[in-house]
């Protein structure tokens, strides 16, 4: 009698528990142990064969992730000296029109800041690595779908970056310059976004709501930004030069006499070059600020004609409604093809700082042979 | 009457320049760029990207002028 009503309980409870706690019986008879480590297994071997396959992917996965904490440390700079002396006159008159050159902390607490243009940054990076992870999910040989725009976008620039820089620094620099392109590119196209730069704290004014503090800014729109990409890329510039050339061969390259001469002229040609040196020296002095505003002007740039352009007719309310999103729109798509090329050109910079710094070997040789 | 009217100048006169000398620049790479698809039509593809990136060269003239000016 008492087992009968156990085993009817039990079953009650069965029932209950299929029914109405989990109406799927599958999900729970599934969930045996060894399913469990026949699936779990199989992704293991899985993730292990496209490691190896895919180091490159996972390459610049991190370098992504590397840069944008990059950005990090000179946050509070910028809190303190207002981004730097070249910006400070720009910001200390009250901007009146157009945006602020600086852009704003949106959270911070004592040394550590948030500024808008660094939760763009981070989201966009994000938004790479989860898509890049998705696309290499179940990799096939042949390739469809996202697995297939990465293959082309990757297999492009390789074949782009091998003609400039040649094929055996290609393999030693590939994940730099490819990262340098994916990562513009998609922070340009993403300070678009509508939202981006209209969403956000304000206040309010006799002629409406006037937005301050937006929460999203365009990743590039923000000086710290692209002047931490092009120091990072410095840094690997002179890695780079010192490994293919020696201590010696690089102060030779930047100093040394070029071409044959004889004599008297020879020491005359020794002079000169160290005076042409001195000027490269400048300029390689002048290459991280010129990458970093010729990037951060043109997208700071951008993102203020597109502002100007939703602004210009105010007066009667119809034609504000209308010609602030008319406007704007063939300004939208001129800036579709400026982040583009400004992010071909920044790659297309730094790799051909780095391809005439390393060729010199190969120069020298053809020279010989000649 | 030179001298006043370049006492009144002042302010951001090198903007103007720039976007002046840039203004120039953008215009040969066009001028240039459109004379080489008109010989080559076949190569309209790499002459637009060279082109691009010559353009591209050319106005960031104007933002250094614009912001690391003062």
């Amino acid at each position: 009698m008492t087992s009968r009503i156990a085993v009817l309980s039990r079953i009650d409870f069965e029932v209950f528990y299929n029914w109405f706690i989990f109406p799927k019986k599958t999900l729970v008879k599934n969930f045996t142990m060894m399913q469990f480590r026949a699936h779990f297994g199989r992704a293991l071997r899985l993730l292990n064969r496209w490691q190896r396959r895919f180091d490159l992917m996972r390459l610049i996965n991190i370098t992504i992730l590397l840069l944008f904490l990059a950005g990090w440390p000179l946050a509070p700079l910028q809190a303190q000296t207002g981004a730097g002396t070249a910006l400070a006159a720009a910001k200390a008159e009250p901007a009146e029109e157009g945006l602020p050159t600086a852009a704003q902390d949106i959270f911070s607490r004592g040394v550590f800041h948030v500024s808008n243009s660094m939760l763009v940054t981070w989201l966009v990076a994000i938004a790479i690595i989860v898509f890049a992870q998705y696309a290499t999910r179940s990799m096939k040989d042949v390739p469809e779908g996202a697995q297939n725009f990465w293959e082309f976008l990757v297999e492009g620039l390789y074949n782009f970056l091998e003609e400039i820089v040649g094929a055996d620094l290609v393999k030693k620099s590939f994940w730099f310059f490819a990262t340098i392109f994916i990562f513009i590119c998609f922070t340009n196209w993403c300070g678009l976004i509508p939202g981006v730069g209209t969403v956000g704290w304000g206040h309010d004014t006799p002629e409406g709501f006037k937005l301050t503090t937006p929460l999203f800014r365009g990743g590039n729109a923000d000086l710290n930004m692209t002047f931490a990409m092009a120091s990072i890329f410095m840094l690997l510039w002179l890695i780079w030069a010192l490994q293919s050339n020696g201590i010696v061969g690089f102060v030779l390259h930047i100093f040394g006499p070029k071409g044959d001469s004889q004599g008297v002229m020879k020491y005359a040609m020794i002079l000169v070059f160290l005076a042409v040196g001195l000027i490269e020296v400048m300029s390689i002095a002048f290459r991280p600020i010129s990458l970093s505003f010729r990037l951060f002007g043109n997208m700071f740039a951008g993102e203020n004609l597109l502002d100007a352009m939703s602004h210009v007719i105010q007066q009667p309310a119809w034609a504000k409604a209308v010609f602030s999103v008319v406007l704007p729109v063939p300004f939208y798509l001129m800036e579709l093809l400026v982040g583009l090329v400004q992010a071909i050109v920044f790659m297309l910079l730094t790799a051909g700082f780095t391809s005439v710094i390393c060729m010199h070997d190969e120069d020298a040789h053809a020279r010989k042979q000649h | 009457m030179v001298t006043p009217m370049l006492a009144e100048l002042g302010g951001s006169i090198h903007v103007g320049l720039a976007g002046l000398g840039s203004a120039i620049g953008v215009g040969l790479v066009g001028m240039k760029a459109s004379e080489a698809v008109g010989r080559n039509p076949g190569a309209f593809g790499k002459i637009i990207t060279i082109g691009l990136i010559g353009m591209a060269f050319s106005e960031a003239i104007v933002f250094y002028a614009l912001f690391l000016v003062h």
